[in-house]
């Protein structure tokens, strides 16, 4: 059960990352920066992208509450 | 009060004090300065560009347009016509009112301490709570709707981007982060659930049933804390990304804007060229030459593609997408309006034409000006007026037009009809029936004006006699103008030749003052729509009538007697210049119901989805060589249902609906009659 939770959990953080992540990258491109910059961008937003969902899953594997007994 | 629902709502006030109020407050002075970028960017990135257009007068008559505005952005009146579109009608219904509701019960929340709502008696704060629930619930139904559409049934008309797909996971985020929030809010405050917090956060008083808690007090407030950020970031940002960037969520303001200034002109009329004898440019050869509120037509186009479900060129496999008319000249807007403003001086380069560079010759021809594209638009965008004008400055700067034209052109110029056929032959048709002109009987109430189509063409010929013989038997008193009559001018008009237009209109008009006209009676939709609602711009001020309106008032002044014939099973062919340019579908259906015999079937597309015949915009003059033919697919759509009898009101219809029967081989069996004639033939 605790696993589950932590899994919908961390799913709900990436979907927040994500919709950042990517709002910045298409805002970004809107705003002027030309499209060949855009394979740069994912790249960059993909890697930092990695490391907070490392973060998400090892904080959550330690913080997360324990079901009671 | 019970202690343990007083132990709740202290708990929760708590809650609202320590963690929502200062993230709400700081949200709050976010949004403002959001509100500030958003004024800038909405000057900068539209408005400038609108102001690169011409003038435009749309801000007469406000009442009408905040009507309206309220029935379509509110109640969606264009959404849910026809019945047709009642899955993306449903969809949108809900996201939209949805999120009224959210913002509607955010609102009072947000308020409720300085007003006192908070105290949890009052039962205006958890009206507001249910009030987001609900609205909430109803974005994710309507959402997951969407998204169940655009990316598993994927109707042909909806084409995706990244931004379709963000938006939807974004507004899915911001949503469950909240309602997460709430549960948690409502599961610490340990003990029992009061017993009526179902009826005020439905959603969230089921998610707090799966929500594990920690084990200090402490750690929890923290925790909210995080659930709070983990919503309320992702929500402004939400907010920023409106602002900044250039998805289609701005059609949240655009394509409110542009419901409000819509044209309250005549649907479908042309705009005249202004000082046209001392303009030095005619139409649009570049962007900037369009009228700002067009320019506004291009950003507010969502890509909904409801124009393209029922454009017959797009249907019949030509090279024009009306939405891909918008959206390419929306994209063409965006990368080279910005070099044309003046505050932003750029290097000297020549002006990019939007023929052949924007928009290929093939799509600016294929257009039959079927009016279509603007009726299925729930935003009021058209897409035909634009060619229209990039037509005129084919015609009129380049003199680059199909070469079947040419002769058309000629014909209208010197004979006043698109035949060139001889000016006195015009009223040959009527020498048998002992129709006089109006130079011979002045005093005549109506002038009928049947038009070139039964001037010239035998088939359309017998259309004038029928309408004649009516006329004569009802002792109607009217005259014909015989070969003084002009034609129109509705073709060359749409085919972009406006020169010639205005010299057929005065020509006409003129005609009209010699003989004082002030009734006309017309029997061809064509000159019909002209004379009402184009002329007007010409000085033309006459009433206009349609032979259908006429001949359904004669029916219900019980003037007429009919006998009842062989049994007919009749589908009725909607002209476009009747229905979707003059909203006129009934009188029609309700002459063909009096006809004893006839028995009236309805094509899947009538009314204002009729599908054009393909011969308005010129193209009856025009050769199709690309696609199906759009009069055989209309033809085909009327024979599914086995007809007797194929009627109009129209003699281009008439024309091309013939044609079509022809080339499927069932013009012995399956027969195209005008109104009139049907009519005619069952009058005692």
């Amino acid at each position: 059960m605790r696993a589950i939770a932590i899994v919908i959990e961390v799913l709900i953080l990436m979907g927040v990352i994500y919709c950042l992540f990517m709002a910045a990258r298409l805002t970004i491109l809107d705003v002027g920066f030309r499209t060949k910059y855009d394979r740069f961008i994912r790249w960059a937003l993909g890697i930092v992208g990695a490391v907070l969902s490392a973060f998400f899953v090892a904080h959550l594997t330690l913080f997360y509450p324990k079901l009671l007994p | 009060m019970d202690p343990t629902y007083l132990q709740f709502w202290e708990k929760q006030n708590a809650f609202i004090k320590n963690v929502i109020w200062p993230v709400s407050i700081g949200s709050c002075i976010i949004l403002i300065g959001l509100a500030a970028i958003f004024v800038y960017t909405f000057w900068k990135q539209h408005y400038l560009l609108w102001r690169l257009g011409k003038e435009e007068d749309c801000s007469d008559r406000i009442s009408e347009r905040l009507k309206t505005f309220v029935s379509v952005a509110f109640g969606h009146a264009r959404f849910w016509r026809g019945g047709k579109e009642g899955y993306p009608a449903i969809m949108h219904f809900l996201i939209f009112w949805g999120t009224l509701l959210v913002f509607l019960g955010k609102g009072i929340r947000l308020f409720s301490l300085l007003t006192g709502l908070s105290v949890p008696t009052q039962s205006t704060y958890l009206l507001a709570s249910a009030l987001s629930e609900i609205g909430g619930g109803l974005i994710i139904v309507g959402a997951a709707m969407a998204v169940l559409r655009r990316f598993v049934t994927k109707p042909s008309r909806l084409d995706s981007k990244p931004d379709d797909h963000l938006k939807y996971a974004w507004v899915f985020v911001i949503l469950v982060t909240g309602y997460l929030i709430k549960g948690y809010r409502l599961v610490l405050a340990g003990g029992s659930l009061p017993p009526d917090v179902f009826s005020w956060a439905p959603i969230s008083s089921m998610v707090s049933q799966f929500i594990l808690v920690l084990p200090s007090e402490r750690l929890n407030e923290l925790l909210v804390w995080h659930r709070v950020l983990i919503h309320a970031i992702p929500a402004i940002a939400f907010f920023g990304y409106i602002v900044v960037s250039r998805s289609s969520l701005e059609h949240i303001y655009l394509s409110a804007l542009n419901i409000f200034y819509r044209s309250l002109k005549p649907k479908g009329a042309i705009r005249p060229i202004p000082n046209f004898e001392e303009a030095e440019t005619y139409g649009v050869t570049e962007i900037k030459e369009f009228t700002w509120k067009q320019l506004l037509d291009l950003e507010a186009c969502t890509r909904c593609g409801r124009c393209q479900d029922n454009c017959p060129a797009h249907l019949s496999e030509k090279p024009l997408n009306p939405k891909k008319v918008i959206q390419d000249l929306k994209a063409h807007l965006l990368t080279k309006g910005g070099t044309l403003l003046p505050a932003e001086p750029q290097p000297e380069s020549e002006p990019t034409p939007l023929l052949g560079e924007v928009i290929p010759e093939d799509t600016l021809w294929s257009c039959t000006a079927c009016l279509s594209c603007y009726e299925q638009c729930p935003v009021f965008i058209s897409g035909f007026d634009k060619l229209i004008d990039i037509r005129r400055s084919s015609v009129l700067m380049e003199s680059r037009f199909p070469a079947e034209l040419k002769e058309v052109f000629r014909g209208m110029e010197r004979k006043s009809n698109p035949w060139g056929v001889e000016k006195g032959e015009r009223a040959d048709w009527a020498k048998t029936l002992g129709v006089k002109t109006l130079a011979e009987n002045p005093d005549a109430e109506w002038l009928y004006f049947p038009g070139c189509f039964k001037g010239f063409d035998d088939r359309n010929k017998k259309v004038a006699v029928a309408v004649v013989k009516i006329l004569q038997k009802m002792g109607i008193s009217f005259g014909v103008l015989g070969p003084e009559e002009g034609c129109c001018g509705d073709p060359a008009r749409r085919m972009g030749n406006e020169y010639l237009y205005s010299m057929l209109v005065g020509k006409n008009i003129e005609t009209f003052e010699k003989y004082k006209v002030r009734r006309v009676l017309t029997t061809c939709p064509h000159c019909y729509n002209n004379l009402k609602n184009e002329y007007p711009q010409f000085g033309g001020d006459f009433e206009v009538v349609h032979q259908t309106e006429f001949l359904k008032d004669l029916l219900d002044q019980k003037r007429m007697k009919l006998h009842g014939g062989s049994s007919l099973t009749v589908t009725y062919h909607d002209s476009c210049y009747l229905g979707r340019y003059n909203q006129i579908y009934e009188p029609q259906r309700e002459i063909l119901r009096a006809i004893p015999g006839v028995t009236l079937k309805e094509m899947e597309r009538s009314h204002d989805r009729s599908f054009c015949c393909g011969g308005g915009g010129g193209r009856m003059w025009m050769e199709e060589h690309q696609g199906k033919r759009i009069n055989e697919m209309r033809v085909d759509q009327a024979l599914a249902l086995e007809p007797n009898v194929i009627a109009t009101a129209c003699p281009y219809c008439l024309t091309m609906l013939e044609d079509g029967l022809k080339t499927r081989g069932k013009d012995d069996s399956v027969k195209v009659y005008d109104i009139a004639e049907l009519l005619e033939k069952s009058m005692v």
